[in-house]
């Protein structure tokens, strides 16, 4: 297919061809697919994705293990909760480039943004797939529960997931070589990220707010009045960990589109795991304030106290610990099993606090169905695809050489 | 926190003749400026008919309620096709007593703040009540409320929310609720709130002895239009019993009223910062520079 | 949440001292954390090459094998603005497209003419061919460097006295936004150093780590005839 190479250089492809198919024809892009990795993501979605539209046709009670004492599983806890909080990246990197002016992490500025996007587009599909009545999402937009937390949730994700799709249409414009537009909203990119940060405070804490009104069924270790500023810092900690672990990745997995523009990735590392180790070491005494200002101090010494201390010290203070040492001594690796840890600490704690320590007091606890799992799996899954879809065609890792001079 | 707190209500003047009765405290939320529709369950005096079962069932269409009372030898909860139970527990050797559960009826429902899109509502009137036109099943009412009403549907495509109405179509007609219309034994009283809670309280006093010390509804969660008294602990007859006194949405107005402060502060804070990090970059000139801004609604 | 009220009193108490001692703890574990060398992690090209990774981790000047002051505001295009006392702002090559190109006529604007940042506005080369290179600011040329334009062998000192030619510019701030500074300039001539020593052969790249003189004319040292493809492909035309 030699001459496929020639024409490439010689001539302009089709939008199809060039954008689409990276280039090549379509049945060499097929033939590329087939790796196994691939397969084994077709064999996710091809056992998940029934599981998913049978949940739409049959309803929740054929799909799920929720029951009348567990009206929340892990499409909330999983889907929606954690993978909010993990998609936090997008506004804490927004920020410390466009705001904070730390220029030198613009490369990993965008595939935190995507990474952010693609995260609530995946969290609404799972919040969908939730719902009883998925169709009446729209009432949010007519009836205003304004005494309800889930209100500022959903109208703030509504918004935010807007901002994210402005902000993620720069790299896609320069992918379509729509300079004019682009420059529109590449001018628009701090207002932007002023509105992001702002609604990701607000959404980040009310998923901790939506927490408040259940004192009775949220075991005291974890509820405490100020639960939506733990959710608020643990959001930060959970986007710098989360970058770190996904800059990690990509540049391991697209090295050959960073290969030509070496970024110091190692050196952003070492960077997010100072600010990371200062947040987190902060974070571990907010929680022991809030125990101690619950008077819940007594059930440290229970099973759940042992839980509570298995996610507060094992994947709070220890990868505090490690992002301290690891940046203070250029030791990049120790930072990333830090970025590791701090990732799993934070999906540990919305588990915990969605449906691990809730209802703790109840004879019948919930335990997630198979189906559920599968299908939170499968959402993973279409996210990580569709990330690996976009950066091996936009300008996410690397950079549009014809709009480079439009960039810091 | 009172924030958004209704003010002092003018229960004084209704019941200016029960002066330490029907002291609903200032702080308690009412429905603005009623005294509620109320009822009385003296669980002394229930006999375990449960023929308010049954005219509950007639009433709202559900499915006849089984015929024999074997079925209270286990504790029953409501369930989407079944608003309202009566439960059954030993008190001693040879007394055994019933207590009928159904929805509370709060005067200030966490089911209600919690539904993003008053789908669960609390009318003026006082029922809590629910329109499923407007539901989206995210079930956050399940979640807030601490007696545990709401059942939902999960095994329709279509689920709704369900539990007890109060029959409130039938108290805009000026009847009686269904099962208080059909109760024999005087278990169930209907009335409004401050003179409900006089009579328990006058039953109480008039018996020194015979009942428990409380009752239940006057404060938990803050109030609720449905009040027990009895003789035993009213957790064996699965009620719950852990029940704050706060109400509910009182719980989350602190943290409700952060967003229009973060609104506020936020944009000047972040652009007060990316200023001042632009001045470290010379021959910048002035200090704010704005990029064009995007503003939402 | 109720409590007993007498157990208001420790817990209020436990909570101050764990906040004292928190910040106590907080002051020596931000100096751990903030200190620890400022170690130069070596920047990683994916594909390592052996000879020309060894080459590459050596110890290196301001921005790998080229000058980088201070003060300059860098284009993409390896040309640089420098706002100058008189209040003008003064426009030249960088080290890189000097050495890249080496000993070439320039071509520059006239007195007056216009130019816009990323549009091409002076030229450099040899007899037959000569590259375009990129304004880095908006502005009219008010001054020419007379010497660099009719000297036969170029510019020498491409931040001094080989600067090409001064503009009035109007929109200085906005254009200095899409500039380059200090780290990430440095940054970005490294990273053009870099894609430069990927297509030497290892001796080459040997010469240049050796503190020997940096040759002149890296372009046609290294792709001969197809130097001005090369240069191009650097200076965005």
């Amino acid at each position: 297919m030699a001459s496929v190479q020639a024409r490439a250089v010689a001539a302009p492809q089709s939008f199809v061809r060039e954008k689409i198919l990276l280039g090549m024809g379509l049945r060499e892009y097929v033939r590329s697919c087939c790796t196994k990795g691939n397969a084994i993501a077709a064999a996710i979605l091809v056992v998940g994705v029934p599981i998913l539209i049978y949940r739409f046709i049959a309803g929740l009670g054929a799909t799920t293990a929720l029951s009348q004492t567990a009206p929340w599983g892990i499409w909330i806890g999983f889907d929606m909760m954690t993978g909010i909080a993990l998609a936090a990246g997008g506004f804490t990197i927004g920020a410390t480039v466009q705001i904070f002016g730390l220029e030198e992490y613009h490369p990993i500025e965008r595939p935190a943004i995507l990474t952010a996007f693609l995260g609530y587009v995946m969290a609404v599909i799972g919040l969908l797939a939730d719902l009883g009545r998925p169709w009446n999402i729209v009432m949010a937009l007519f009836n205003y529960g304004t005494a309800s937390a889930l209100f500022e949730v959903a109208w703030c994700v509504m918004c935010y997931t807007t901002v994210l799709l402005l902000e993620f249409t720069v790299p896609a414009f320069e992918w379509l070589g729509w300079k004019k537009l682009h420059a529109v909203m590449r001018k628009a990119l701090i207002g932007l990220t002023v509105l992001s940060v702002m609604f990701s405070t607000m959404h980040q804490s009310a998923l901790g707010s939506l927490f408040l009104l259940a004192p009775t069924k949220l075991h005291p270790l974890w509820y405490t009045p100020f639960i939506f500023v733990f959710f608020f810092i643990s959001a930060i900690i959970a986007g710098i960990s989360m970058v770190i672990v996904e800059s990690m990745l990509s540049h391991r997995v697209f090295h050959s589109q960073v290969a030509n523009h070496p970024v110091d990735i190692d050196k952003l590392t070492l960077g997010l795991g100072k600010a990371g180790a200062l947040v987190m070491f902060a974070y571990f005494f907010l929680k022991l304030q809030g125990v101690i200002d619950g008077h819940a101090w007594g059930y440290l010494a229970t099973g759940y106290g042992a839980w509570f201390l298995v996610e507060t010290v094992g994947f709070g203070l220890v990868p505090a610990l490690l992002y301290a040492y690891g940046s203070r001594n250029a030791n990049v690796k120790l930072v990333r099993i830090g970025g590791v840890m701090g990732v799993l600490g934070i999906i540990l704690n919305r588990l915990n606090v969605s449906v691990i320590a809730f209802n703790w007091n109840q004879p019948v606890r919930y335990v997630p169905s198979a189906s559920e799992v599968i299908v939170s799996i499968t959402l993973v899954t279409i996210g990580v695809l569709l990330f690996r879809w976009i950066v091996n065609r936009m300008p996410i890792l690397r950079e549009d050489p014809r709009f480079a001079e439009t960039h810091h | 926190m009172s924030i958004g707190r209704r003010g002092f209500i003018k229960i004084a003047a209704v019941t200016a003749g029960a002066a330490g009765a029907a002291s609903v405290s200032a702080a308690s939320p009412h429905a603005e400026g009623t005294d509620g529709p109320s009822v009385l369950v003296d669980t002394t005096l229930c006999v375990g008919c449960r023929a308010c079962e049954a005219a509950c069932a007639e009433k709202n269409e559900l499915p006849v309620p089984p015929e024999s009372d074997d079925v209270m030898q286990e504790r029953r909860d409501t369930a989407p096709q079944v608003f309202t139970v009566v439960n059954r527990a030993e008190k001693d050797a040879g007394t055994v007593r019933f207590a009928k559960k159904q929805c509370m009826h709060c005067l200030a429902p966490g089911c209600a703040s919690a539904c993003p899109v008053r789908a669960m509502n609390k009318t003026p009137e006082g029922p809590v009540v629910y329109d499923p036109s407007k539901c989206m099943g995210c079930r956050y009412c399940m979640v807030a409320c601490p007696f545990d009403v709401p059942k939902y549907e999960y095994d329709s495509w279509k689920p709704r929310v369900r539990k007890c109405g109060f029959c409130a179509d039938r108290q805009a007609k000026g009847l009686k609720p269904a099962c208080t219309e059909v109760c024999p034994s005087g278990a169930l009283t209907f009335g409004p709130r401050s003179k409900m809670l006089e009579l328990a309280k006058t039953r109480i006093y008039t018996n020194p002895g015979k009942y428990v010390q409380h009752v239940y509804g006057e404060h938990e969660a803050g109030g609720t239009s449905w009040l027990y008294i009895t003789d035993i602990d009213l957790g064996k007859l699965a009620l719950r019993t852990d029940v704050p006194e706060k109400d509910i949405p009182s719980l989350v107005s602190g943290a409700l009223s952060a967003p229009p402060f973060v609104m506020t502060l936020w944009p000047p804070l972040l652009m007060g910062l990316y200023a001042f990090s632009r001045r470290r970059t010379p021959a910048e000139g002035e200090g704010k520079e704005h990029g064009k801004e995007d503003h939402h609604g | 949440m109720a409590h007993d009220f007498l157990s208001i009193y420790p817990a209020n108490l436990l909570e101050y001292v764990l906040a004292v001692g928190y910040l106590l703890m907080f002051i020596p574990f931000w100096r751990y954390v903030q200190g620890g060398k400022a170690k130069e992690v070596a920047v990683r090209v994916a594909e390592p090459r052996a000879a020309a990774r060894a080459a590459i981790r050596a110890p290196r000047p301001t921005a790998g094998w080229f000058q980088l002051p201070g003060g300059i505001h860098l284009h993409p295009g390896h040309t640089w603005a420098r706002l100058e006392n008189d209040g003008l702002v003064a426009v030249g090559i960088d080290d890189f497209a000097h050495k890249l190109v080496g000993p070439a006529r320039v071509e520059l604007p006239a007195l007056g003419e216009l130019v816009a940042q990323g549009e091409p506005a002076l030229a450099m080369g040899d007899e037959d061919r000569t590259v375009p290179l990129l304004s880095p600011v908006d502005g009219t040329v008010v001054a020419v460097n007379a010497a660099a334009r009719d000297g036969k062998n170029g510019i020498e000192d491409p931040y001094g006295a080989g600067w090409l030619f001064k503009v009035k510019a109007p929109r200085l701030a906005a254009n200095l936004r899409q500039l380059l500074t200090d780290g990430p300039a440095r940054h970005f001539v490294e990273d053009a150093g870099e894609r430069l020593a990927l297509r030497m052969s290892p001796e080459i790249a040997h010469v240049l780590q050796d503190g020997g003189a940096p040759i002149h004319g890296i372009a046609h040292a290294l792709a001969g005839d197809d130097w001005e493809q090369l240069a191009r492909e650097h200076f965005l035309t």
